[in-house]
């Protein structure tokens, strides 16, 4: 019994072992293969960027000097390369650290050396002094201070950080206000129209709202809003509104009725039952309408051009947009630079809030 | 404590009747379960009793004042959900602290009211987490202390069990009733599981697509149904029923003829609990189809002229295998007569062998 036990159990033992090698094999195999995949189709969107932010730290005016960006790209790709190497070579959690330690460590070092030289923050001139476009020019040709002029008139940077602050900001306070009140009434009431009402909320969103545009500039003419923050953020918020209302009327339809009732029979009013027990459960979907809107507002270009003229109005697209206009011939580097300027408050606020917004789906159920 | 009537309550919505006719009166401090099959207005009835849905049509007074028009934040009910509806982004404390955050109870007399219900319902080790850390139990008890620790003149539990395992589900009806009993607090239990309503309620009221059906004490609902509905929902394992035609002292099922008392007539169908149907030298002829051994008890599924009936044996062996042939009786006394086009019970009638 026993020695027959034992034969079958060596007869298993043996492909049971193959079996499992080429298990964890095929395991590797497709991890490689999936981020392999995922560089591939990230690299084109990424590496422009790296680029923006690698002219916008090394670029000197009246240069053309792309050899930087070559170096920065010949340190760049080994180390994705590596790490994407190692991440399929590693197998315990002590080997990936000390892998992607000594990976990052040399590609620090190679950075240290070939790059870190060249790298200067000239280029974000334009934060402290506003005439930026006249000392570059006159760096450019050599001429002296006061005989090139006539460029762009403009104001500072930081007040166009402002008005874009305050559109964006002002946009995402209205919608987030709006889209909740109205998304809970959609999820709750009974009404009549309310079906219509839900359909033409997505339909509303599919209009491409550039269409618009003639008919929405003689409204803020006639109401006295042209040339004024306010007119464009109010366009904003109609245009945003629809689809945050839709987002948020799902998350509200995640909230059982049975906590609104308890918290009316526990002798909270109706507001009271709102704030303190209901949209507590929305915060996610709040935060994700919030960062849209905010993002939207803050990229915001074709209506702030066509309703904004004065220069203390510029947004801070606006503000790019006439930079590339003036300076672009004489200085991309000066230009990168206000764009890292312009694209940093964005990408913080992306970081912040990813957690929140990769839970956002919708239908709006939370993970 | 309150005493809570109910009078010629009726509750739509549009053209669906939740509630109709309702017309019951809970007298202080009475533990009182509404039992009914899924969809016949139980929760409505106790939504209406909150003050979260105004009824249609009649009145609801508490202690002799019509309460109709009250809101729910008003009323000082305490309510426990099928779902608990804990606060989810709230602690343990936090939530038993919620009621008493509308009251004008100062911060420490709550914070004291809070530990005590929270010792009382076993829940005091566990103030400091959130709904989502407990199991279906413990949630089960926040709920309770919740719906207690505002000192509630009418406690509403709807179907507060039905999501816990069978033991606990005995645990939690055995220390509600003695709950209920301490607290003296009137007491509405929503359920449709009908040892539920037996085991904990003084009363039981069972209810029918939106209608009372029956009001008595689990004795009166299982020993003297009024009608069909109930005689078949109460129970387990379930009332034989058996349809026949009964005329001139005779009640004839199948073919088979029975002496018939009372005064009944027509089509008719006669009831008799598994119990009261036992083994016996001679009787009607049975063939056993099926035997389910419960334990205390067993269960046989036999095959007689009468049609195919349950009969429930003291004991857990069992004498008799499948195939076996065996004698039945019943007494008189045990069966049960409902007119089959009313569906109410013929008072005083009854039925038996013929010898
Ligand atoms: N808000 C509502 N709108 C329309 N109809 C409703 C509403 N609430 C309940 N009903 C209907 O009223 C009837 C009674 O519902 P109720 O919830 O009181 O049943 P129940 O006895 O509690 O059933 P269950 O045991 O399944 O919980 C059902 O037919 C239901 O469809
Ligand atoms: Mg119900």
């Amino acid at each position: 019994m026993e020695v027959m036990f034992g034969a079958l159990q060596d007869q298993i033992q043996k492909p049971w072992d193959r079996l499992a090698a080429r298990a964890r094999w095929m395991r590797r195999a497709k991890l490689a293969a999936m981020y392999g995949f995922l560089i591939a189709v990230s690299a084109p969107v990424l590496l422009p960027y790296f680029w923006m932010v690698t002219v916008a730290f090394s670029s000197k005016t009246g240069t053309v000097d792309t050899l930087i960006l070559w170096r920065a790209m010949a340190i760049l790709l080994p180390f994705v390369f590596g790490c994407w190497i190692w991440s399929t070579i590693g197998t315990t959690a002590r080997q990936m650290f000390f892998g992607f330690a000594a990976i990052t460590a040399v590609a620090v070092a190679a950075f240290v050396i070939l790059v870190l030289p060249d790298l200067h923050l000239g280029n974000f001139i334009f934060i402290g002094e506003r005439n930026f476009g006249d000392i570059v020019r006159e760096t450019r040709t050599g001429s002296k201070k006061g005989e090139v002029s006539g460029g762009i008139d403009f104001p500072s940077v930081w007040l166009a950080f402002a008005n874009s602050l305050y559109l964006a900001g002002g946009q995402t306070i209205i919608v987030a206000v709006i889209a909740s009140l109205a998304g809970y009434y959609l999820s709750r009431f009974e009404f009549a129209g309310r079906a219509a009402m839900l359909r033409s909320l997505l339909v509303l969103h599919a209009f491409p709202v550039l269409t618009l545009i003639v008919p929405l500039f003689l409204i803020l003419n006639f109401v006295g809003l042209l040339d004024q923050l306010l007119g464009v953020m109010l366009v904003l918020v109609g245009f945003e509104l629809p689809f945050a209302i839709f987002i948020m009327k799902g998350f509200f339809d995640a909230v059982p009725w049975e906590i609104e009732m308890s918290a009316l029979t526990d002798g909270a009013s109706r507001r009271q039952t709102f704030v303190r027990v209901v949209l507590p459960q929305v915060t996610n979907g709040l935060i994700a309408i919030s960062v849209f809107s905010f993002i939207r507002g803050w990229e915001e270009y074709i209506f702030v051009f066509t309703f904004l003229i004065d220069n203390v109005n510029w947004t801070m697209s606006l503000y790019m947009f006439f930079v590339r206009d003036d300076i672009l011939g004489i200085d991309f580097g000066l230009v990168s630079a206000v764009g890292v300027f312009y694209l940093a408050p964005s990408l913080v606020l992306y970081l912040v809030a990813q957690k929140y917004l990769a839970q956002m789906t919708i239908g709006g159920v939370k993970g | 404590m309150a005493r809570i009537e109910f009078d010629r309550i009726r509750k739509t919505w549009g053209d669906v009747v939740a509630v109709d006719a309702l017309t019951l009166t809970i007298d202080d401090g009475e533990f009182v379960s509404l039992l009914g099959p899924s969809g016949c207005g139980k929760s409505t009835t106790l939504l209406m009793l909150a003050g979260i849905y105004a009824p249609t049509e009649g009145n609801l007074r508490f202690d002799g004042q019509v309460v109709n028009d009250v809101e729910a934040r008003d009323r000082n009910v305490g309510i426990v959900f099928q779902s608990y509806a804990l606060y989810p982004h709230m602690s343990v404390r936090e939530n038993i602290l919620f009621p008493l955050r509308f009251k004008k109870v100062a911060e420490s007399e709550a914070r004291r009211r809070v530990e005590e219900v929270a010792k009382l319902v076993h829940v005091d080790e566990l103030m400091g987490r959130r709904p989502g850390q407990l199991s279906g139990g413990q949630q089960q008890r926040v709920a309770l202390a919740r719906a207690l620790v505002k000192e509630p003149q009418l406690l509403l539990l709807d179907e507060p069990l039905s999501n816990l395992d069978a033991t606990l589900r005995m645990t939690m009806r055995a220390e509600i009733k003695a709950l209920q009993a301490k607290l003296g607090v009137t007491t509405i239990l929503v359920t449709h599981d009908q040892v539920e309503a037996t085991t904990m309620a003084d009363r039981i009221v069972c209810m029918r697509a939106g209608r009372i059906e029956q009001v008595g004490t689990p004795d009166d609902l299982y020993l003297r149904p009024t009608s069909l509905f109930v005689a078949g929902f109460i129970g387990a394992p379930p009332i034989n029923l058996l349809p026949g035609e009964a005329a001139d002292g005779k009640l004839v099922i199948n073919g088979f003829a029975l002496t018939c008392e009372g005064s009944v007539a027509g089509d008719v169908t006669l009831g008799i609990r598994p119990e009261s149907v036992y083994f016996a030298d001679a009787g009607i002829r049975a063939t056993v189809d099926q035997i389910e051994p419960m334990g205390r008890e067993t269960l046989y599924r036999v095959n007689c002229p009468l049609g195919s009936i349950t009969v429930l044996e003291g004991g857990s062996t069992f004498h008799r295998r499948i195939g076996d042939v065996a004698m039945l009786r019943f007494d008189l006394g045990d069966t049960l007569v409902f007119d089959r086009r009313t569906e109410r019970l013929v008072k005083g009638a009854g039925a038996q062998l013929s010898d």
